[in-house]
């Protein structure tokens, strides 16, 4: 099956800093991939120079275009919210409906009302008059009206509160993502999009750190709760991070032998968020935190 | 599928205030002021003497004077219009490129299949198209406005418009003149259009400043160079735009000259053009050596506004 996204040694550069530094990487169809990485390690500007707003260096092709040099046909397949609140704040509701239907060939206007009668925007409400909340409700029901082969989120739900939150992934969940589709979300509300992931990318610094399905990472690795007598022990069988909780040590293993493991104590698949910062700060012991 | 018209539209819809507002608030303005010297005069002579006295000096002329008076009468009365459309089509294309980049909204609209080709291109005939056909709509609305209630007011006096007023060729020539030089105004502005929508592109903040303060600090530097060197204060670019202003196409020029109104082209202060209203002048200014300079200066600011909006995310 042909790659949706495909790149190899992407890079770019601003001025001294490398901001994305020769990654590759392949993204298959029917995917939802979770870009996650530090402020500033360089996943926005992946998702710029995908969505063809940077220029880059490297190859780079998005549904077998280039997005530097074809963005406009490139628009057709693939869709994307950056941040919530970038909605002209002058427009009306049915102005921006119009515009979409007249100028995207894959919009369906029927869609669209239908979803927007769940929420309480109506189409002569004007963007400055919406709540954050009923901004991202907006831009959603108008992006998954649109048959689209890719979606590109980046902070979709950023300054939204928990029950916004929660409707944003239910409906994208619900509605929109079937196995011809492919999503690709930044966030870094990372327990959010936990359940919802097929795959992971880390990335830091610019460069991939961890690239795995979900059933990859639960088959990889394991986090160890031990009492202190046996932290020794489980110090010994390499862990990639340590913490502390109420007096008792998490460690989290790459790879280990589960039977050793269960010796010494209780095993779960650690949460992503744990893994990030396992990943993030090293397997060094400065990175323990207490 | 043509994107272009949704595109105006947009251009439209964001700008109602200034395309269609704006020349509304001028007409409105004219009926008002005509309203109150009617009213005036209507207060201060007794049985409307001097309304009747005007009428029965008009009636006393050739037609041909009542015709040519109408006429210039109606090009003087856009003059207003032009110089305001003039600041608005200048703050339009200052905001054109800059707005959205501001408030970040660039990113929903590069997230539509519109090219930066095609955009920058709506914003351009919006500015060179959209908005003289608006306000010269609403110029013809007010001036059948103005034709109406002067009409009711010489029947008011026992006088019989339909004798006095032109015949309708002459409103439809004042018209198409109006027309012709503000399109032909649209043209001769290029460099200009070109200038402030590079700005627009480029500028991080307060386009305004970025817009003005280079070619002033160039004229001085130009000017002091030019002292140094010769010891004479020669012309500079502000000269230059000057001379453009000065030899625009646009009727700019409306004076009344003992009883007898003149229009003129631009302002009548240089012999490289001729300024009388008629469309061979307004054509040698478009087939001009001075116009094709402005054309590749407007092409090379076009193409670098691209370029930039091409690169361009949120500011």
């Amino acid at each position: 099956m042909n790659p949706i996204i495909s790149a190899r040694g992407l890079s770019k550069r601003f001025g001294r800093t490398l901001a994305v530094d020769h990654i590759d990487l392949n993204i298959p169809p029917g995917r939802i991939v979770g870009l996650i990485g530090p402020n500033g390690a360089g996943k926005t500007t992946a998702m710029k120079a995908i969505l063809g707003l940077v220029t880059f260096d490297g190859e780079l092709s998005v549904l077998g275009k280039n997005p530097a040099h074809e963005r406009a046909a490139l628009m057709e397949e693939v869709c994307f919210i950056a941040d919530v609140a970038v909605l002209p704040r002058w427009i009306r509701v049915w102005q921006l409906i119009d515009l979409t239907e007249q100028i995207h060939p894959k919009f369906s206007r029927g869609k669209c009302l239908k979803y927007l009668a769940e929420t309480k925007v109506t189409p002569q409400h004007k963007v400055k008059q919406l709540s954050k909340g009923m901004v991202a409700q907006l831009h959603l029901a108008l992006v998954m009206a649109i048959d689209a082969s890719l979606l590109v989120l980046d902070e979709p739900t950023l300054g939204l509160d928990i029950i916004y939150r929660k409707q944003f992934y239910t409906n994208l969940l619900n509605d929109y993502f079937d196995q011809e589709r492919t999503i690709l979300i930044t966030t870094h509300q990372v327990e959010e999009i936990e359940h919802i992931l097929t795959d992971l990318i880390f990335i830091q610094d610019g460069k991939i750190v961890l690239k795995a399905s979900m059933d990859e990472v639960q088959q990889r690795y394991a986090e160890l709760m031990v009492s202190k007598g046996q932290v020794e022990q489980a110090r010994k069988l390499s862990p990639i991070y340590e913490r502390e909780l109420f007096g008792k040590h998490i460690l989290l293993y790459d790879n280990a032998d589960r039977a050793k493991l269960t010796e010494l104590g209780e095993i779960h698949t650690p949460s992503i968020a744990d893994l990030f910062v396992a990943k993030m700060k090293g397997s060094t012991r400065e990175g323990i935190s207490v | 599928m043509n994107r272009l018209i949704p595109l105006l539209r947009r251009e439209y819809w964001e700008n109602k205030g200034a395309f269609r507002t704006t020349p509304m608030v001028i007409g409105g303005l004219y009926v008002i002021f005509l309203l109150m010297s009617i009213f005036t005069t209507a207060r201060i002579d007794s049985e409307l003497y001097t309304l009747r006295e005007a009428v029965r000096m008009l009636s006393d002329q050739t037609p041909e004077f009542r015709n040519a008076l109408i006429y210039q009468g109606m090009l003087g009365s856009s003059v207003f219009f032009t110089v305001v459309m003039g600041f608005v089509i200048f703050f339009y294309l200052l905001g054109s490129l800059y707005d959205d980049r501001k408030d970040r909204s660039i990113l929903f609209w590069k997230s539509l299949p519109a090219s930066d080709t095609l955009t920058l291109a709506s914003k351009l005939l919006a500015a060179m198209v959209v908005i003289p056909t608006f306000f010269l709509l609403i110029l013809v609305a007010t001036h059948i406005i103005m034709a109406i209630i002067g009409a009711l007011m010489i029947l008011g006096v026992d006088g019989n418009p339909w004798t006095l007023m032109p015949s309708m060729l002459i409103p439809i020539k004042a018209w198409s003149m109006i027309a012709v030089s503000w399109y032909a105004q649209s043209i001769w502005a290029l460099p200009m259009f070109g200038w402030l929508m590079l700005v627009s592109a480029f500028a991080p903040r307060l386009p305004l400043l970025f817009a003005t303060l280079p070619p002033l600090v160039f004229a001085v530097l130009q000017t002091w160079i030019e002292f140094l060197r010769t010891f004479t204060l020669k012309s500079n670019i502000v000269g230059v735009i000057g001379d453009w202003i000065v030899n625009s196409p646009a009727i700019l020029t409306a004076e009344v000259h003992h009883g007898s109104g003149e229009v003129a082209l631009g302002f009548p202060q240089t012999e490289q053009f001729d300024h009388s209203v008629n469309l061979i002048n307004i054509a040698d200014r478009l087939l001009s050596i001075e116009m094709l300079g402005g054309l590749v200066l407007a092409t090379v600011f076009l193409a670098a506004a691209l370029w930039l909006r091409r690169r361009a995310t949120e500011s």
